[in-house]
């Protein structure tokens, strides 16, 4: 019995002790990952995970800035945090020979200007933001472009994200600029524009812009893909419109922080969040748009095919991701109070 | 050492620890970053400047100050305007009525403030209870918009602070001396006049309280402006928010929130002394 005793210690024990190393830091936003997801990632391959999350990009960033070593392995910032924390060189680059699950991706998000050729990050779930109308009081067909918000027949009924990036993005779209502007006159020319749209504006939210278009508060506005598709469970007359000029696409992102413990465990998470099984899994906890193809084609066949969550290739392709803009944005910031205490 | 002032050191050292340890360093931080120089490569730099206080004073923020006094100002005069008669009436009333009416007036705190403000918009909305109810007894034919309206911002923030004006007011009126108002009668004054020279002097102390606990929270609350109606202008909260949340300029968030904090520090002076001055003179009233 003692022999047993000491031959179950003397196996067991070294792979206590290297089990304290198998370990992977992961940081993540709130509610963001399906919880069963950590527990398979352990079970298959006997790394534990160590989650926490943030609430904002801003925080995500702080954090990161702060830690020299002994960091986070991964973490989801979104694609102009990216961008920056990419040019700070806070990021470490990625070997796409350890991420063999990257070619189950949607081609379609991959290689973007903020992160050319994906050296650094890897999407995990995406969306837009575009027009949405209620099919009630404004025909569809005729919205077709971002300058339909200036329509006076909608003066008190339209809605604006309660964001400077995007409603600015808006603006800057419709003059025929890119969303990502830091041409100072270009600013000020969108900020012109959005002088002459702000009597229309009824209500600015960038929380849960569905709402006021289900209380009948609005009847045009922007507002995410994401929620047209929740409100359509309550009210199917919600509709979404892809502007001509492009809508506005965000994505939130996998990325190994400069400051990681271990960059093959950190190379191994993210290749099995690129899993199509998995990446299902945490499409159908989180609720929004997976940036797997693969799990795509696995979901059910109304939410696959919902425009509003997953655009055609033309409506991707004509919107734009949002990228840094630098020291531009205390200009954009500038405009915004402007716009907000006239 | 005996055992009493070892238990009275420490019930008077523990809160003390805590408030050190959760609200002095995290303010001295704050008033530090206020000094420092924004990295747009990071965060800060530590080079000394007042630059944050200069930019401080810009017309904009101005306006988002002057936003914020005028949405207190009027919160804080509707409030009093609600909660006056109402304290005056409780306690005037049976003991029993009373008490049931103090507790009814607790129950809705026990539900977050954010909830609450949700339930507004859930019976002021286009579509909402209120609507739907005045439509259907055909006293209006088109759904009225209160929802993104100054009036919303005013109802919610009045209703979520009522209490705290009706508290101050309640305690101060309840020490009220019957027999002045009585005296005052039986030497001929009218009830304007016992109100205006005896009752409102008196109760003076529970006005400026109850109008700090009221003014003070509206000065810096947000979201409820934002929820109903419609984030359409600035508050200094919003301006603080942005300058940590948007263009990640921690110094001049920092700067915002010692000055917004400086004017509420030297509001709280103003009523201690006024405080005082009341007090000072219903002694003389006495005499």
């Amino acid at each position: 019995m003692k022999k047993v005793l000491v031959l179950f210690l003397a196996f067991f024990l070294p792979l206590g002790a290297f089990a304290a190393d198998r370990e992977v830091y992961v940081f993540n936003w709130s509610q963001y990952i399906d919880p069963a997801v950590l527990d398979l990632f352990k079970k298959e391959t006997g790394i534990e995970v160590k989650y926490s999350t943030f609430e904002s990009n801003e925080a995500l960033f702080a954090k990161l800035k702060i830690l020299k070593k002994n960091g986070y392995d991964v973490a989801f910032p979104s694609t102009y945090f990216v961008e920056r924390m990419r040019r700070l060189g806070m990021l470490k680059p990625l070997d796409h020979a350890k991420l063999p699950n990257m070619k189950n991706l949607n081609q379609g998000l991959l290689n973007k200007p903020y992160d050319p050729d994906n050296a650094y990050s890897v999407p995990y779930m995406w969306g837009s933001s575009a027009i949405g109308v209620n099919a009630k009081v404004v025909d569809p067909s005729t919205v077709t472009s971002w300058d339909d918000l200036w329509n006076p027949a909608y003066k008190g009924k339209v809605l604006l994200m309660d964001d400077v990036r995007d409603v600015f993005a808006m603006s800057l779209r419709s003059l025929g600029y890119s969303g990502n502007e830091t041409d100072p006159a270009r600013l000020k020319e969108a900020y012109k524009k959005l002088l002459k749209l702000k009597p229309s504006v009824k209500v600015f939210n960038s929380d849960s812009p569905k709402q006021p278009f289900l209380n009948n508060e609005v009847v045009i506005g922007q507002i995410w893909g994401g929620e047209v598709y929740q409100a359509n469970e309550e009210n199917p007359d919600i509709k979404y419109i892809y502007p001509r000029e492009g809508a506005t696409f965000w994505a939130d992102n996998m990325v190994i922080p400069a400051s990681t413990r271990n960059i093959d465990h950190a190379h191994a998470f993210i290749d099995f969040m690129c899993r199509p099984d998995i990446a299902k899994m945490n499409c159908e906890y989180v609720g929004y748009a997976t940036a797997n193809a693969k799990a795509q084609e696995m979901l059910d066949e109304k939410t696959r095919n919902h425009k509003a969550v997953y655009p055609d290739k033309a409506d991707l392709d004509r919107g734009e991701f949002q990228t840094d803009v630098g020291e531009a944005i205390m200009t954009y910031e500038k405009y915004w109070e402007l716009l907000k205490t006239q | 050492m005996t055992r009493g002032s070892r238990f009275r050191n420490f019930a008077i050292g523990s809160p003390m620890l805590w408030i050190a340890v959760f609200v002095v360093v995290p303010y001295l931080i704050v008033v530090l970053f206020s000094f420092l120089t924004r990295d747009p490569e990071g965060i800060v730099t530590w080079t000394l400047t007042l630059e944050n206080y200069r930019e401080i004073f810009s017309p904009v923020f101005l306006k988002v100050c002057g936003n914020s006094f005028i949405l207190a100002l009027g919160t804080t005069a509707l409030t009093l305007l609600l909660a006056y008669p109402f304290a005056y009436i409780l306690t005037r009333i049976d003991e029993n009525v009373r008490r049931f009416l103090l507790v009814l007036m607790i129950i809705p705190f026990w539900t977050s403030s954010l909830i609450r403000t949700y339930a507004l918009i859930i019976l002021f909305k286009a579509n909402g209870l209120l609507n739907t109810f005045l439509l259907a007894t055909g006293l209006i034919s088109e759904p009225i918009s209160i929802l993104y309206t100054e009036t919303a911002v005013f109802i919610g923030l009045v209703y979520t602070l009522l209490p705290f004006m009706i508290l101050p007011l309640y305690a101060s009126l309840l020490k009220l001396d019957r027999r002045l108002m009585e005296a005052a009668r039986d030497l001929g004054a009218t009830s304007r006049h016992v109100f205006f020279h005896i009752v409102l002097p008196l109760t003076l102390p529970g006005i400026i309280a109850g109008s700090t606990m009221v003014f003070l929270p509206a000065l810096g609350l947000f979201y409820i402006p934002d929820l109903l109606g419609g984030a359409r202008s600035m508050l200094i909260g919003n301006f603080i928010k942005n300058q940590f949340l948007t263009t990640s300029n921690w110094p001049l968030g920092s700067a915002a929130s010692v000055v917004l904090t400086l004017l509420m520090f030297l509001l709280l002076v103003w009523f201690f002394i006024s405080t005082r001055r009341a007090h000072s003179g219903d002694m003389e009233t006495v005499k």
